[in-house]
Order: C-alpha cells, then sequence, then structure tokens
C-alpha cells in the first residue's frame, strides 16, 4: 500500500525526508504524520499497541524490562505466526479453524516419529508433511467439494483434536529432544531445542522471518496478488485466468503447516506434548483475533501480515501488562474482549476514514 | 486426422454447431459462426439470447457441451483462459470482471504478471509503465495507476478492461459489452480504438453490443443469436437499423403470442378441473 505519495498536500508529505526540509508546514508534521499512521492499514493497531505499552510502561516499572519482553514472547510470537498463515485464508475469504487441531497433533506425531527411530530434524519434516496432508484436504473439501470452510475446517479440528487424545491416551509426554542435558560444561538444551522454540529468542526469529517472507509473498508476489484476487472477487479472478482452487488450497496448506510448526515450537519450548484440546481452541481463537485485530477482513480481499502480527503483539502486552498488574485472573478474559471490541471499533473507523482520504 | 470443414482460407475461427446447456436451461442450441482475418463481427442479441455463453465458450473458461471450434484451421479446445491466451484468444468482460481491490495496473496485468528475471517477485515499476502507455495510447489518463479501481467510475474501470484485452498480444479479441457504463465521451473513445485498431488489421474481434447504431457503424459484419441459435448473418453495409429491430420485435411479438397461448391453456385447464371432481 502506497503512504508515501497522497494526493492532497496537506493529508499527504511525500516522504518524510521531503517534509522536513519545509520549514513552515513542520507544525502540521506530527499531526498529518498521527494521521497518516492511523489511516494506513496497520496503522491504527500500532498507535493503539504503543499506547498500551507506554500505558503498561509507567504504570508498572517492571514492565519496560529485558527480562519482562521474554516473558512477554511466548505470548506474542507463536499468535504472529498463526496469524500469518490465517491471514492468508481470511484474504481469501475462507477461515481455517483447523490451525488449532493441527497446532495439537502435529507434536504427537513428531513423537511417534521419533519414537519409530527417526531423528529429530527429519521428524519435524515428517510431521509438518503431515500438516501439508491436512491443508490438502481442507483445500480439497473447501475449493473442490465446495464445502463452507468454517464447516471443513470445524470438522478437521476436531477430528484432530479428538485423533491426538486417542493416540496419546490423553496423557502428557515429555517431546523429544527438549531435554536439558548435562556434561562437562553444565547444563544446556542441545542445538536443536535451542533452534525450534526453546531458546529464548528463538520463537522470536522464527516469527519475524515468517511474517517477512509472508508479507513480501502477499505484496510483491503473484501468489499474493491473485490471493487478494480470489478473496475481492471469485469470478472475476477465475475469468481472467486465476487458478482459484490452486490458490485455495496452496493458502490451506501453507496455514496448517504453520500451525504445525507452532505446535511443535511450543512443545519443545514447555518440553511437553500436553493433549489439551480447550488449550489448543483458545489458541486457534486467539490467532484469529490477532489477525482480525490487525486489520484483515473476515470478508476477505484484504489483510495484511504485518498488522495481523502487531495484532499478536497488542495481545501479548495486554495479557502481560494485565498479569503483571495483578488482575484477578478471571476478569482477565474479560478485559481480552473488552479490548478486542475497542480495538475493532476503532479499526473500523479508521478504515472508513481510510477509504474517504483515498489512500491505499 | 482430423480435417478441418471447408472455409475460406483467411477464416481466424470457426464455430460450428455448439450447443451448452446450464442444467435444465439451454443457453445455445446450435450456433455456428466464423470471422476473418481482421474483421470486427458483432454480435446481437437479447439478454439471456446465449451472447456470453457464446463468449466464455470461445475464450475457454467453459466447454461447450458438443460442437468443435477451430483456430487457423486447426482444431480449438482451450482447456483454461490461460490456455486459450496462449493460443492468442483473449477477453474483454463487462467492468464487473475488475478486482476491487486490486489497482489499476495489478488488473492489467492479472494473470500475466511481469516478473524480475529469475526472481518470484512482481515487476512493479515495469507494470506501471507499461500500463501507463497502454492507457495513454488509448487516451485514458488517470492520475494513478495504484489506486484500487474500487474508486474509480464505470467508464474508467471499463476502459481499463478494453485496455487489458487490447495489449495482450491477442489475434482474436472477444469484447463483451465494451460499452457498458461509459459516458457517451468514453465510449467514443473506445470505439475510436477499435476503429484503429481494424484499421491495422492485424486484431481479429467479436463485440457483444446492445446500441444497434454502434453495430453499424464499427463492424464489418453482424450475427444475430435468438434462442441459442444464430438468426442472422450479415455485413453491416447489407443490413439496417429497421431489419435489425424488426427480428427483436418479431420475437417478442413470437414470444408474446406463445404467452397467451399458454396462458389460454392453463386457463381451459383450470376451467375444466373443478368440473372433474
Amino acid at each position: 500500500m502506497s503512504v508515501s505519495d497522497g494526493e492532497s498536500p496537506v493529508t499527504a508529505p511525500a516522504g518524510g525526508q521531503a517534509h522536513e526540509r519545509k520549514a513552515p508546514r513542520a507544525a502540521v508534521a506530527p499531526l498529518t504524520l498521527i494521521r497518516h499512521a492511523l489511516t494506513t492499514r496497520e496503522g491504527s493497531i500500532i498507535v493503539i499497541t504503543a499506547a498500551l505499552t507506554v500505558y503498561f510502561s509507567l504504570s508498572l516499572s517492571v514492565f519496560f524490562t529485558t527480562a519482562n519482553f521474554e516473558n512477554l514472547l511466548p505470548y506474542f510470537a507463536p499468535y504472529a505466526i498463526l496469524a500469518a498463515g490465517e491471514v492468508f485464508l481470511m484474504i481469501n475469504g475462507e477461515i481455517d479453524l483447523s490451525i488449532g487441531g493441527c497446532y495439537l497433533f502435529a507434536p504427537l506425531m513428531f513423537y511417534e516419529f521419533h519414537n519409530g527411530g527417526i531423528p529429530l530434524i527429519p521428524c519435524t519434516i515428517l510431521a509438518l508433511i503431515v500438516c501439508m496432508g491436512i491443508g490438502v484436504f481442507n483445500g480439497f473439501v473447501t475449493a473442490v467439494l465446495g464445502v463452507n470452510s468454517f464447516i471443513t475446517t470445524l470438522g478437521t479440528l476436531f477430528t484432530l483434536e479428538g485423533l491426538t487424545l486417542i493416540v496419546s491416551h490423553a496423557e502428557q509426554l515429555e517431546m523429544p529432544g527438549a531435554q536439558v542435558v548435562s556434561n562437562a560444561t553444565g547444563n544446556h538444551i542441545t542445538s536443536f531445542a535451542s533452534a525450534f522454540g526453546a531458546g529464548t529468542y528463538s520463537e522470536l526469529f522464527w516469527a519475524l522471518g515468517i511474517v517477512l517472507v509472508l508479507q513480501v509473498a502477499l505484496t510483491r508476489t503473484r501468489w499474493g496478488l491473485h490471493t487478494i484476487a480470489v478473496g475481492s472477487n471469485r469470478i472475476a479472478a477465475a475469468e481472467a485466468g486465476v487458478k482459484v482452487r490452486t490458490v485455495l488450497i496452496r493458502n490451506f496448506v501453507v496455514c496448517s503447516t504453520l500451525a504445525g510448526f507452532v505446535g511443535i515450537l511450543e512443545a519443545v519450548r514447555s518440553n511437553s506434548i500436553t493433549p489439551d484440546p480447550g488449550a489448543a481452541n483458545s489458541v486457534l481463537l486467539d490467532a484469529i483475533a490477532a489477525a482480525v485485530i490487525g486489520g484483515t477482513l473476515l470478508a476477505g480481499g484484504s489483510g495484511t501480515v504485518v498488522g495481523a502480527m502487531i495484532g499478536a503483539l497488542f495481545l501479548g502486552v495486554l495479557q502481560d501488562g494485565l498479569a503483571i498488574k495483578g488482575v484477578n485472573a478471571d476478569y482477565l478474559d474479560f478485559y481480552l474482549g473488552v479490548a478486542i471490541l475497542v480495538a475493532m471499533l476503532i479499526n473500523r473507523y479508521v478504515g472508513r476514514a481510510r477509504r474517504r482520504s483515498g489512500l491505499g | 486426422m482430423i480435417v478441418a470443414p471447408v472455409s475460406a482460407d483467411d477464416d481466424v475461427l470457426r464455430v460450428e454447431h455448439i450447443a451448452k446447456s446450464f442444467g435444465p436451461v439451454t443457453a445455445l442450441r446450435d450456433v455456428s459462426l466464423h470471422l476473418k482475418k481482421g474483421e470486427v463481427l458483432g454480435l446481437l442479441g437479447d439478454n439471456g439470447a446465449g451472447k456470453s455463453t457464446l463468449i466464455k465458450t470461445i475464450c475457454g473458461f467453459q466447454k461447450q457441451d458438443s460442437g468443435q471450434m477451430w483456430l487457423k484451421g486447426q482444431p480449438y479446445e482451450p482447456k483454461s483462459v490461460e490456455q486459450a491466451r496462449t493460443l492468442g484468444v483473449d477477453v474483454v468482460y463487462q467492468d464487473l470482471a475488475l478486482i476491487d481491490e486490486l489497482s489499476v495496473y495489478q488488473n492489467m496485468f492479472l494473470c500475466r504478471e511481469e516478473r524480475r528475471s529469475r526472481l518470484p517477485f512482481l515487476d512493479r515499476r515495469r507494470m506501471k509503465r507499461e500500463a501507463r502507455a497502454a492507457l495513454n495510447e488509448i487516451g485514458i489518463h488517470l492520475p494513478r495507476l495504484d489506486v484500487p479501481v474500487a474508486r474509480l467510475s464505470g467508464g474508467q474501470r471499463q476502459s481499463i478492461a478494453v485496455a487489458r484485452g487490447v495489449y495482450s498480444e491477442a489475434d482474436i479479441l472477444l469484447l463483451d459489452e465494451p460499452l457498458a457504463a461509459m459516458g457517451a465521451k468514453e465510449g467514443a473513445m473506445i470505439l475510436e480504438l477499435i476503429a484503429r485498431l481494424k484499421a491495422e488489421g492485424e486484431l481479429s474481434m467479436i463485440m457483444i453490443l446492445h446500441n444497434y447504431v454502434h453495430v453499424l457503424e464499427s463492424c464489418d459484419r453482424v450475427n444475430m443469436i435468438v434462442d441459442g441459435v444464430i438468426a442472422l448473418d450479415k455485413p453491416t453495409a447489407e443490413t439496417s437499423l429497421e431489419e435489425l429491430t424488426e427480428i427483436v420485435v418479431d420475437e417478442y411479438r413470437r414470444a408474446r403470442l406463445a404467452a397467451q397461448a399458454q396462458e389460454a391453456a392453463d386457463a381451459a385447464a383450470e376451467a375444466s378441473a373443478p368440473a372433474a371432481e
């Protein structure tokens, strides 16, 4: 989306630097910049998240510290990855609920493959291939057989959660490769574990990398263009020659593969496979909330991966801040819900303002 | 070995006995037409006569139930819009066929995006430049090409759709109501463009039009579809506004008579029903 070249000189400084040189207008600069930031697709959620961070930083001395940032990461990074995949499907005008199922099922597959004597990295790959298969199934049933994706993936969600319970006998398992190893140099985690979730910044790096790749894919490749086209006007896209089914299936595959990957990261991080469908469902809903808060429309046609990441950050900051504040755990979901509603209402207002202002 | 039907050497496209139904609805009963190189064929017909179905069959969007098509003497069985395009057949749909959320240049290049060599990344600058050149040539001046087309007027959208087809290196261009949603000025611009392309003589066109004056003005020949068959095939020089109008009026007359007959039959059936009780 083009932020830099606006139409009227008042609302649109042509690039920050060019504007600074024009001294007489310096007074309006901060205001127009804020207005500008608010009218980009990600702008509103960036401002809201920043405001929330400032609030918590001022009211809680421990909030703006490295230690707390590290605490916050697990509330943020996994959701950023899950939401990134979900954004592609939501732009298509579809939804994938089965990410909760893949999230739960992939680490268990990993465990079973490892029990079969396969090394850790191939186990990861095999588990992700299983997830790809789930994505192909979701995509086929939705795009080819024409079942609504909400229904398709609701079915896959329950099926996978049920399978996880059956295979694991509903018992918690230790995640292979995630144990702390003791040797001459002391206790440390394996390099596999530190790369795949257990390292302090491992999930953050994965999240930033995946978000970057997918945002570029969305805005600068054929795949992204066709994804938007399918979501905006499916018939017109097909008439222009876009392979609608391929686009849909591919996005389902990306979504479930990322969900499986996050499941493995989280299992390594926590050193356990916990077959808890309730927790998986809440992960799934948080990921969708992050995408929606970030400015992706459920109706399809428009969305942003970076926005979804900021949406995930917003949820992370909110949960972490409320927890430090000592808010009664019973109130947490309530505040979360209200915050989501408020953020959405602001988004909606800003979206309308954006369309009026003529910015992309 | 399939033998091409006897035809003039300069036929670039022949459509033979095409039929197409959608469930119980028969859109095309038995349509045959041909198109010479450099010719502009006007396709007329009432709403629902099957014009758009015919266009969608020729452009590879859907497959006919029966009948054959021949492209430059070769059997022509496009499996997709993209395949038809590589064979040189392209289509301009009505303005609805643009993607609202995509920008002007993205719409113009949808499905034939320019990429930077070897990399999957789109060459946006080049696409914008070429889109700008193509639009300038038609005489359409948009201030910006990176705004979503949802913001443009109906006429502007339509001209983008036409520009998209014209600059696709096609040999045969199918235009489904290229003047829909256009003001007189924009429409004149498109007709002028079509006249220019006709003068160049490289591109052959089939055009669906509603306005008979436009047909007589810009087409070499006219075909009229009535009820899924070609009811008239004449050079525009040999037909007239009156003749074209008469066919349509006649069709309405027959339809009304048929409806009245049906009504009378229904009434008769109703009248006899209570007696039987």
